[in-house]
């Protein structure tokens, strides 16, 4: 856990814990595809996946949170990289060019949160959404979405 | 002479599969693109099933969302609401009784064992293999007794509750469930070797829907398909519930194709049986199983946890979080056909059309897990045009 603490020391705002012991590390939402590729190349193709994207919607705070999930193998530990983009234009780099498996993570966050990977170009709405709420041009996983 | 009409050819032919179709045994569509018979594109559609249950999850109070998870899944629903459950009590701080932990690991495990029977058995009827079908959906109705013995239920279990699980098991109940895994193993043992030996079964999967080690980390894939390729990831080695008590082998093969995973799948149903009879005559007596209900928590402090399961399909994941009100901020559901339908678009490719729906079957899809593509190609879609004159050279 500290390895990859000490490993992008330089990038983290902060450093806390999700229950039960999940290391989170926070850091700014342009340096996120940087901090992975440190992450990739320490270990490897076949060392790390990306298990989860979740974003979540804070109105009050006018953000969304976006939290990448990642279990290295084979020793199985979860670790979180934690970014907050603006509510008004969440934009992120995309990461699909270094890990393919952040497809259906970031086209779900997409089309339900409106989050807008730049550099993804299968991102788009109704990949889950029902047509009638993707045409009113809704997110549904926005608190105010009315859904 | 001046050439001024071009004819375009289109260099493949667009097969739908699905949403509804005889060879697929869920509501996903397929964009299959192919040369001949060979698929050059594959183009994975979802939407079919989604019912927004995250958005549901949050209008809901903590407690009546156990049953909500529930439902995510029909096959699978204990894993659903031990998952969820767990992310709950970490939130909380409850710690159930050593007893409660492993009778869920129980239920988890017969679970395993119908979910790995069943989608052998839909494989062997997608193969033109009916009988197989048959005869595997007839013994796994034991499992779906045993599961009836244990939770109450055949299907949906609701068994697990914040604190433990609804029901506790008494002795003539135990005996009842040793005496159906003592009928059960000699039948999968049956199967195993009929997967192993039939020529007609080991031609339509060796060889087909090839994924190397690399792939299943770089596209995410999890489970029986990980394990399948020589991966050995299993979320059951964090110990969560009574997994660190309970002896058992995680199931790696190499083979890399179709019928690699149905093994892993066979092989690891053996390794729950042992797992199950295990649990029946070691289950701890320290402890109420099912706890007290009205001295359950009515105020929940402010809180996040992230827990992962390994169900049968592979790793599940949720994210539960609580701003210190009666119904969660925000529960986050990640199924592992989520991860192993929508990124799995490569593995088709080189394959015949024939072979796409065995491919599919290997992976185990649970659409009404997943959706609560796009996906594309790796070869060039080029178009390419001919004058009329050079096509009707081409013709001769």
């Amino acid at each position: 856990m500290e390895a990859l603490s000490e490993l992008l020391k330089e990038y983290a705002l902060t450093t806390y814990s999700v229950k039960p012991n999940r290391l989170v590390i926070e850091i700014p939402k342009e340096r996120v595809k940087n901090a992975l590729k440190v992450i990739k190349e320490k270990h490897g193709d076949t060392g790390i996946y990306v298990s989860t994207i979740v974003g979540t919607d804070f109105p009050d705070k006018k953000q969304v949170r976006l939290d990448y999930y990642l279990v290295t193998h084979p020793d199985d530990k979860v670790y979180v990289l934690r970014t907050w983009l603006s509510r008004e234009d969440p934009r992120v780099d995309s990461i699909l060019d270094l890990f393919p498996g952040a497809l259906s993570g970031e086209c779900e966050t997409h089309d339900l949160l409106g989050v807008v990977f730049e550099g993804n170009p299968f991102i788009k709405r109704e990949f889950f959404a029902p047509t009638d709420v993707a045409s009113k041009g809704v997110f549904p996983l926005r608190k105010d979405s009315g859904v | 002479m001046t050439v001024d009409k071009v004819i375009e050819i289109p260099v493949s032919l667009e097969v739908p599969i699905g949403p509804q179709h005889p060879a697929l045994h869920e509501p996903v569509m397929l964009k299959v693109y192919a040369e001949g018979e060979e698929v050059v594109k594959v183009e994975v559609n979802t939407g079919y099933n989604h019912r927004g249950i995250e958005r549901l999850t949050e209008k809901n109070s903590f407690y009546r969302n156990i049953f909500i998870v529930s439902r995510v899944c029909g096959i699978c629903n204990i894993v659903h609401s031990d998952v969820y459950v767990r992310a709950v009590e970490q939130v909380m701080d409850i710690e159930p009784s050593r007893r409660a932990k492993y009778l869920r690991v129980l239920a988890m495990e017969l679970e395993r064992i119908h979910s790995h029977m069943i989608i052998n058995a839909i494989m062997a009827e997608i193969l033109g293999y009916d009988t197989l079908f048959m005869y595997i959906m007839r013994d796994r109705e034991k499992v779906m007794k045993a599961k009836e013995i244990l939770t109450g239920n055949r299907v949906l279990g609701d068994y697990l509750m914040v604190g433990g699980v609804r029901r506790d098991l008494n002795e003539v109940d135990r005996e009842r469930l040793k005496n159906i895994l003592v009928k059960l193993e000699p039948e999968v043992w049956k199967y195993i070797k009929v997967f192993e030996e039939d020529e007609t079964l080991w031609k339509r999967l060796r060889g087909v829907g090839v994924i190397k080690p690399r792939d299943v980390t770089l596209h995410g894939l999890v489970g029986p398909t990980a394990r399948g390729s020589g991966v050995n990831i299993d979320a059951r080695r964090e110990g969560y519930d009574a997994y660190g008590e309970v002896p058992f082998n995680i199931i790696v093969r190499s083979d890399m194709d179709s019928w690699g995973r149905m093994m892993v799948r066979w092989h690891e149903t053996i390794e729950s049986i042992s797992m199950c009879k295990y649990i029946l005559e070691n289950l701890p007596s320290n402890g109420p199983a099912v706890p007290d209900e009205t001295r359950l928590p009515r105020k929940f402090p402010v809180g996040e946890a992230f827990a992962r399961v390994e169900a049968p399909r592979g790793e599940l994941t949720y994210y539960v979080m609580s701003d210190g009100r009666q119904n969660p901020y925000r529960v986050k559901i990640r199924t592992p056909s989520f991860n192993n339908i929508i990124n799995s678009g490569f593995s088709y490719i080189g394959h015949t059309i024939a072979d796409v729906p065995v491919i599919l079957t290997s992976y185990d899809p649970c659409i009404s897990c997943m959706e609560r593509a796009i996906i594309t190609d790796l070869r060039r879609g080029e178009r390419m045009y001919l004058r009329f004159k050079d096509l009707s050279t081409r013709l001769k």
